[in-house]
């Protein structure tokens, strides 16, 4: 009967250290691989810090993103929602004279609010995510398009202190401790992982399986407020697009989430995230140095990320993929 | 002090226009276990399911130690006092053991908002160890596990917080000997410190063995209460299926030679980590079976000859030559396969009974057109669904609303009506209900008779014994022996080469 039976802390560890070992395999092997072919203006210590940085605005929203994605749903409404949320922290802080706290409060609540609206829309209309939140992109976007009457919002010079050092890190370190802290030390974490796993059996157990799911997408929308604000930090100013032009900014948080999926079975799913979204941007920076075309380096960016969760993920023999 | 921990009255329950559950009532005593029996679709687990939280109540009461008890879910019942063990797997993957331990319990760990998850595992580690599951890990993820150690947590689960009542709903089908005894053991306990045990089996001598009393369902109707010690078996099957059931519950014949044509020749297969070296001959009107401990790779040997298990070795052949090494192949083959796991692995839980029958013959439903059509499918499966008189309103109905028994009968009248040579039946009567599994009897005896061989595997040593024309032991992955029919074998000749 017992004889099966593999469980041991130890075994957990070992699965961490390994992926772990993974993960900077990625990153060293991105790295070397663009350093090989383009020597010179590449993948210096001080742009590998760079990179990094950039990294890390996709990382805190894909953290939160994560919540959702392990429930099952997904969000069409990511990069509208980073939009819209980065207007209004930007409004907030200057057009009403708020400052930092106009920034971080006005993005992070403008996200949590979208968050709650695509969770309220998604229990109550009783349709599949996908089709909710893009329906609500579409709104999201034209809202924010009023919001900035037209134009572009700049943020002025004095209140771009989380587009830099520490500032910057500080957030995304604070972000990754918040969702840290939410998955492994509250009924949230442990909900979030028993509603993706059988939601029947969760309502069963007394979890009010609705209420949870627009938990996570307050989260989620939260952690993408906080995205906008060290999106509009780094790049100093936001243009509200229209005609779902946002949807190019949902591609890197979810492919830092896919990350986080991979590697949840290594018991590391919002480290895998950030080290996911380092490999991401030492790609796309690497296609910069070439001065490689858009259109190929898209294509290359999309199979080497097949590629890396290919062989990332260890999926069972027999086990169904969908 | 009244000794009734239990009043069901008038319970009633129905889906649609199916009357699952009618106007039931009947008491269940302090410190007994009480079992419920019933054929297939009786109606049992639908009365423990709103007894527990699972289904709302339809109509009638549960009066638990003289108060109304009415949850609506699985944690009210918990905290009423009621606790369930489910047929299936009633863990989540992606938890850990003491998460699944404490779900939806976790408030004793937290405070402020904030959950101890050290403290949460001291405790399951404690519970486990005091349960004698010390090798279990309370910090492990329960995919670590596999099945049986899953069940076994479950009943720390259901128990460890000393319910007034703990349904186990046919949980034995799915455990060894071995987990069995476990089970037993703290159903005992249960009984012995004055709490009550509301045990569901299919297994009528595990039922006279193991309960106090026993309560009948036919057709969601209560039909009697009675003490286990005052009926045989035989009053049971006829209180059950409300007729004596006859005598030919298994084959009678003991003396009919086997064929020596060999159908199916089966070398040397490994599967890494499953079989070893595993080789025998099928022959022509042939029953085969395997037995074992279950986890001996006799269900894992299953697999292989229907060419669904990965990384096989060793050669599995047809008398024409054919090597079987994938299930499209097996199928064109005429090969059919049951999986022990039923509702996961054999039927389409949310497509009609039509369809599922169907499934492996479009092919020969197709029209001139190469175009499948309603009215073929639906004349193909209502022909093969009544010959198994499967119990539905037509067969749009969805296989998820059926019982355990009914969808057996749909996944073997997918094979009938594909006139396959050789089957593969893999826990063929796992949770069904006598008549059912006489029905199944019968039918694998005509079968063999009309020049079909059938592979065998169970859990069952009775049923190996009443039915096989030879039984293969497995023990550890490797076959550990072998036996031919007779009527002097008994089920201590198969338990000696298993263990």
């Amino acid at each position: 009967m017992n004889s099966n039976t593999t469980a041991q802390t130890d075994k957990k560890l070992t699965g961490q250290t390994k992926g772990y070992l993974i993960l900077v395999l990625l990153v060293i092997g991105s790295w070397a691989i663009f350093k090989i072919v383009t020597p010179g203006n590449f993948g210096s210590p001080a742009n590998m810090l760079s990179y990094f940085q950039a990294s890390l605005l996709a990382a805190v929203g894909a953290m939160g993103f994560y919540f959702v994605m392990v429930m099952g749903m997904f969000d069409f409404s990511i990069g509208a929602n980073i939009m819209l949320s980065a207007i209004v922290g930007c409004v907030c802080a200057s057009r009403f004279g708020l400052g930092y706290f106009g920034l971080i409060v006005g993005s992070i609540l403008c996200g949590a609010t979208v968050g709650l609206l695509n969770g309220f829309f998604y229990v109550k209309l009783r349709i599949p995510s996908m089709i909710v939140t893009t329906g609500l992109a579409l709104i999201y976007e034209s809202v924010a398009n009023f919001f900035a009457g037209g134009s572009s919002q700049v943020l002025p010079t004095e209140l771009r202190a989380f587009g830099q050092m520490p500032m910057n890190i500080i957030l995304a370190a604070a972000a990754f401790v918040a969702a840290y802290f939410l998955l492994n030390y509250t009924k949230i974490g442990t909900y979030t992982y028993a509603i993706g796993s059988n939601e029947f059996v969760a309502k069963n157990m007394g979890i009010n399986v609705n209420k949870y799911k627009v938990l996570a997408f307050i989260l989620s929308g939260a952690f993408l407020g906080t995205m906008a604000v060290l999106t509009i930090s780094y790049s100093s100013s936001m243009l509200a697009v229209t005609g779902m032009a946002s949807m190019s900014r949902n591609f890197v948080p979810t492919m830092g989430c896919f990350f986080g999926m991979a590697f949840k079975k290594y018991g590391m799913p919002l480290q895998s995230i950030i080290f996911g979204e380092f490999v991401i941007n030492i790609i796309f920076f690497g296609f910069i140095a070439l001065g490689a075309p858009t259109a190929i380096q898209d294509v290359i960016t999309g199979l080497a990320l097949l590629i890396i969760i290919t062989l990332t993920t260890r999926v069972d023999k027999g086990e169904i993929v969908k | 002090m009244s000794d009734v921990r239990l009043q069901i009255k008038n319970v009633s329950k129905t889906f649609g226009i199916t009357k699952a559950v009618q106007d039931v009532s009947f008491d269940v005593m302090k410190g007994e276990v009480h079992a419920l029996i019933g054929e297939n679709g009786s109606g049992k687990s639908t009365l423990t399911n709103m007894l527990t939280g699972i289904y709302t109540i339809g109509g009638g009461t549960f009066i638990l130690d003289g108060k109304e008890v009415r949850p609506k879910n699985q944690v009210e019942a918990n905290n009423e006092g009621i606790s369930i063990i489910v047929q299936e797997l009633g863990t989540l993957s992606g938890l850990t053991v003491a998460e699944n331990i404490f779900l939806g319990h976790e408030d004793m760990f937290v405070k402020a908002g904030v959950k101890n998850t050290n403290a949460m595992n001291r405790k399951a580690t404690e519970l486990l160890e005091q349960y004698g599951f010390g090798r279990i890990k309370a910090a492990a993820m329960i995919d670590d596990y596999n099945f049986e150690d899953r069940k076994l947590i479950e009943i720390v689960k259901a128990t460890y917080f000393n319910p007034k009542v703990v349904v186990i709903d046919e949980t034995t089908t799915a455990l060894s000997q071995e987990g069995r005894e476990v089970l037993y053991k703290h159903m005992n306990r249960i009984r012995s410190e004055g709490n009550t045990v509301i045990f569901i089996s299919h297994d009528l001598p595990e039922v006279l063995a193991k309960s106090d009393s026993i309560t009948v369902l036919r057709d969601g109707v209560y039909i009697d209460t009675v003490k286990s010690a005052e009926v045989t078996e035989d009053d049971l099957k006829k209180l059950m299926v409300g007729r004596e059931v006859s005598g030919a519950y298994y084959r009678a014949d003991y003396d009919e030679e086997v064929s020596d044509e060999v159908v199916l020749s089966v070398k040397g297969v490994t599967v890494p980590g499953q079989i070893k070296d595993v080789s025998f001959e099928l022959h022509k009107g042939e029953i085969l079976g395997f037995g074992g401990l279950s986890e001996s790779g006799m269900h894992e040997v299953g697999k292989a000859i229907f060419g669904a298990s990965f990384d096989r070795q060793g050669e599995v052949r047809l008398a024409d030559g054919t090597e079987i090494n994938d299930i499209p192949t097996a199928i064109k083959s005429s090969i059919a396969y049951t999986s022990k796991n039923r509702d996961t692995e054999s039927v389409v839980m949310n497509q009609g009974i039509g369809d599922n029958i169907c499934l492996p013959s479009l092919d020969s439903l197709l029209n001139g057109f190469k175009l499948l059509t309603k009215k073929k499918m639906r004349e193909f499966s209502n022909k093969y669904a009544e010959e198994m008189s499967v119990k539905m309103v037509n067969v749009d109905q969805f296989v998820s609303d059926l019982s355990g028994g009914n969808k057996q009968k749909v996944v073997l009248a997918r094979w009938i009506g594909r006139d396959a040579d050789i089957l593969v039946l893999d826990s063929p009567t796992r949770g069904i209900d006598i008549k059912v599994k006489q029905d199944i009897y019968q039918l694998m005896d005509r079968m063999r008779k009309s020049g079909k061989s059938i592979i065998m595997i169970s859990e069952e040593l009775m049923e190996l014994i009443g039915m096989c024309d030879r039984i293969i032991i497995m023990k550890d992955g490797e076959i550990s022996g072998e036996l031919s029919r007779s009527r002097d074998m008994d089920e201590n000749s198969l338990i000696a080469k298993m263990v």
